[in-house]
């Protein structure tokens, strides 16, 4: 029966951080539940290249391009908030809202421009796929902007949130990985 | 922006990241055997991944506890898909 | 350093709100863990009300069928396919989740760990909310035209997945948003009680001095958040296949059905561990204080329970086994199954070897510990039946599965939860429950549960199936339909039971006594808290000094030894 009494906290690991990873582990499983379930069907059958060869490779390549910067301007951001440089941390947040922004713009034009060529969520079971996958990361990536929104609004008076910088980081990072998985498995295979 | 405090070099990480996409898809149009193609266009997607994870997400330094948290679903994820093989891939 | 700023910020607020905070922010807008508990604790219990009510409804119409139920009227296959569906989904989602995790998880781990609240206080909030309007959706489904969800509380598509098929149409999607809402609000949670437990134990409180009951909420709580997913992205694909036309689910354009079902049990399977462990839980703090003994391998138990969270991942397609999957996957999956009845075997034993020459005392939470002891084993007996595939075969969709199930839900969530209820309840709300009616509530649920749920043993095995609303439209089941009238007076009776229940509460809230902190002269902290405790818990946080088990040890007179006190110097 020990009487010593010994601090039990591991070092160095904070509430938010250890909050945050569950989370993510959760969204890991909610993606990879669809992506388990398209890889499968897509093995199992025929003809989807044909299907996803409706799709724009180049258009996607820019998105592609613009969410891996868009993880740069937020790790940056996060940089500059252990640097304590509060108008570098509020210039990064805002590039990566704009970048943000600019994917779901880009996003936005190609739903449209399949669903007037007809590709509907309907029309088969690819663009099932193609549209619930594509579009839950997209109300994902709507969700990230909204979080760096408020932290951008909180840096301009001057609240010291770094923690939350991190946090909001960590989403943003999971978010774009996603991406860099939906990315070949709809458009380049 | 070389790297400080321990910190990975960002911009450096992210070079590379574009250089992947751009392998993945002078990949996807080079002629040639499809499963090879294939193959290397995800081995560009898990080392993109894998790049954001430990540089950006900071995995590189975190303890064992928040990695633990971070490959445990991975590992699901691919157990879900193996098991759905027999049902969707080998029966349609 | 996590501990300190967080005490710190604690410490800080508590001289702040010397005002005394208004009705609202203490009952109804309130970050407290305690009330969020009891909010929880709340409307699970509303809801086992109207659970409780459907299942009377069902089984009249079983015993007596096509006669008017007293009280509701005429039953069609379509109401009676609407109620069991119903029954299934509240009494899992809305019964069983919220009052084992969703109250005593958020009730107890933080004061078993010698914490003032959890670590997100706010997310809470908004988890006991969002579980609120959840619980709303659910009941607004009831009353939208076309009715609520007909279609199992599995959901199996191509039943569920086109309106046509059983007529409902908000009523199911309803269904789904209100389980996505109930998904969400407990992935909330789990992260709080996960993010709780690792960074806020006093010192002193290593992860091998926790109490069992919060070994368990927290593998309950990973079970859930790493088996979830899955079935999110079902939902929303069975969601997009009934509204914008999809083809996930549908065969004809190209869907499988039997996508949903591994997706659904990927989940549903954890899904039932994450409602027994909590219960298992809180038998396992109950045992050790009325036998006045340590509990039997505290470390083995963990282990067991480890392995069974592990292992409850690779056998879901034993609910599976008629569905028509490849017959490859039998195997596998009932050896899998098999072997996860290993550690709960485990901790069974564990459990009698605790009692075992113990100075046992018979008070009513030790009552429902047993009674959860003998009725879970009979319920994991007839799981091995179930795990088997040739068996299952022949037992899969009969009455025989539905007794399985109600032996090992019905033990968890009523005889293990009420274990909890009756031992806890003088520390959430500070008064004493009278022991007598305690007792009779106890002895009448016993014996009406079995009257109710043994008898299906049987008229399953003669081939009663499930779901089906009028069993005398089958000749072979006529000569056996005294078995369902049978279980139906034990249903009715099982229900009247628990009126004592509802005295009691009643009474000890108005009239009772106040309860002391430690009645039952317990070792774990939240027992050196009063009853109840006050906002931020303590004034000064405990030190954890040993584990939670020491009952009975030559180095005290007393029976118990609190985790918190300190020794005097060996030369005494």
């Amino acid at each position: 029966m020990a009487t010593r009494a010994e601090a039990q906290a591991i070092p160095g690991i904070l509430p938010g951080k250890v909050g945050v990873w569950w989370f993510l582990a959760s969204e890991v499983m909610l993606f990879g539940g669809l992506i388990a379930s398209y890889v499968v069907f897509r093995l199992g059958s025929a003809g989807w290249s044909t299907e996803s060869a409706h799709l724009s490779v180049p258009i996607a390549a820019v998105n592609t391009l613009v969410l891996l910067t868009s993880s740069l301007t937020m790790v940056q951001a996060f940089a500059a908030v252990e640097g304590g440089d509060q108008p570098r941390l509020r210039m990064h947040l805002g590039l990566t809202i704009l970048l943000g922004l600019t994917f779901l713009g880009i996003k936005a034009f190609e739903y449209t421009f399949e669903i007037r060529a007809g590709f509907t969520p309907g029309a088969g079971i690819f663009w099932s796929f193609y549209y619930t996958m594509t579009g839950l990361h997209a109300l994902h990536v709507l969700a990230g902007i909204v979080v760096n929104t408020l932290l951008f609004v909180r840096a301009g008076r001057g609240t010291r949130n770094w923690h939350q910088v991190e946090l909001a980081g960590l989403y943003w990072h999971l978010v774009d990985i996603v991406w860099i998985f939906l990315f070949p498995l709809l458009y380049l295979t | 922006m070389a790297s400080h405090g321990g910190r990975p070099n960002y911009v450096a990480v992210w070079a590379w990241l574009v250089a992947l996409v751009i392998l993945g898809l002078a990949v996807s149009f080079l002629p040639g055997a499809r499963s090879m193609a294939v193959a290397l266009i995800f081995a560009t997607a898990v080392a993109k991944a894998l790049l954001v994870a430990l540089n950006y997400m900071h995995l590189r330094s975190e303890s064992r506890l928040i990695y633990a948290i971070a490959i445990v679903p991975v590992l699901f994820v691919l157990g879900l898909t193996v098991a759905l093989f027999p049902d969707f891939v080998f029966h349609r | 350093m996590a501990d300190t700023a967080f005490a710190t910020v604690a410490e800080h607020s508590a001289h702040v709100h010397d005002v005394k905070p208004g009705f609202w922010h203490t009952y109804v807008f309130s970050t407290d863990h305690k009330t969020i508990g009891k909010q929880y604790l709340c409307i699970g219990l509303i809801w086992a009300v109207v659970g409780g009510l459907l299942a009377y409804v069902m089984r009249w119409q079983l015993a007596w069928p096509d006669t008017a139920v007293p009280g509701w009227g005429e039953v069609g296959p379509e109401v009676y396919n609407m109620m069991v569906t119903m029954h299934g989904t509240i009494m899992v989602f809305f019964v069983a989740m919220p009052i084992l995790l969703g109250a005593y998880g958020n009730f107890l781990i933080p004061l078993m760990i010698g914490a003032r609240d959890m670590a997100f206080p706010r997310l809470n909030m908004l988890s006991v909310w969002v579980f609120a309007f959840a619980s709303l959706v659910l009941f607004l489904s009831f009353f939208v035209p076309g009715g609520a969800a007909s279609a199992g509380w599995t959901g199996y598509p191509p039943l569920s997945a086109k309106v046509e098929y059983t007529g409902v149409n908000w009523g199911m999607n309803l269904w789904i948003l209100a389980l996505a809402l109930e998904f969400a609000s407990f992935l909330m949670g789990g992260v709080n009680y996960l993010t709780t437990a690792i960074t806020l134990r006093v010192p002193g409180m290593t992860f091998f001095r926790l109490p069992l009951v919060v070994w368990q909420q927290l593998t309950a709580a990973t079970l859930f958040l790493l088996s979830v997913g899955p079935l999110i992205a079902g939902a929303v694909m069975l969601l997009l296949d009934r509204t914008i036309g999809t083809h996930f689910y549908l065969p004809d354009l190209g869907g499988d059905p039997l996508l949903w079902q591994h997706l659904f049990w990927f989940f549903g399977h954890p899904e039932v561990y994450v409602i027994l462990l909590p219960a298992l839980g809180f038998v396992l703090e109950v045992l050790p204080v009325f036998s006045r003994k340590p509990i039997f391998s505290y470390r083995g138990i963990i282990y067991s329970t480890i392995a069974a969270g592990g292992l409850s991942f690779v056998v879901w397609a034993h609910h599976m086994f008629v569905s028509g999957m490849d017959p490859r996957l039998a195997m596998p999956f009932s050896i899998t199954t098999i072997l996860i009845s290993v550690p709960f075997a485990f901790i069974v034993f564990a459990m009698i070897a605790t009692l075992w020459r113990g100075s046992i005392r018979f008070d009513t939470p030790m009552l429902f510990a047993l009674g959860f002891l003998a009725m879970f084993i009979v319920g994991g007996l007839t799981g091995i039946f179930n795990g088997s595939a040739p068996a299952d075969i022949y037992i899969s969709d009969t009455y025989f599965v539905v007794a399985h199930f109600h032996y090992t839900l019905f033990s968890s969530v009523v005889f293990g939860g009420f274990a909890g209820f009756y031992f806890w309840f003088s520390k959430m709300f500070g008064r004493l429950l009278n022991e007598t009616l305690g007792k009779v509530h106890f002895w009448l649920t016993l014996v009406c549960f079995n009257l109710t749920f043994f008898p299906m043993h049987n008229i399953g095995l003669a081939g009663m199936g499930r779901r089906i609303a009028n069993p005398l439209q089958y000749e072979f089941l006529v000569p056996h339909q005294w078995v369902n009238v049978l279980v139906t007076v034990g249903a009715i009776l099982l229900l009247a039971a628990q009126i004592p229940l509802v005295l009691n509460i009643a009474w000890s809230l108005l009239a009772g006594r106040a309860a002391p902190a430690n009645p039952w002269e317990a070792n774990t902290l939240e027992w050196t808290a009063p009853s109840p405790p006050p906002h931020l818990n303590w004034e000064t946080l405990p030190v954890v000094y040993r584990g939670p088990y020491e009952y009975s040890v030559p180095e005290v007179r007393e029976e118990w030894l609190p985790q918190d006190q300190a020794l005097a110097a060996p030369s005494r």
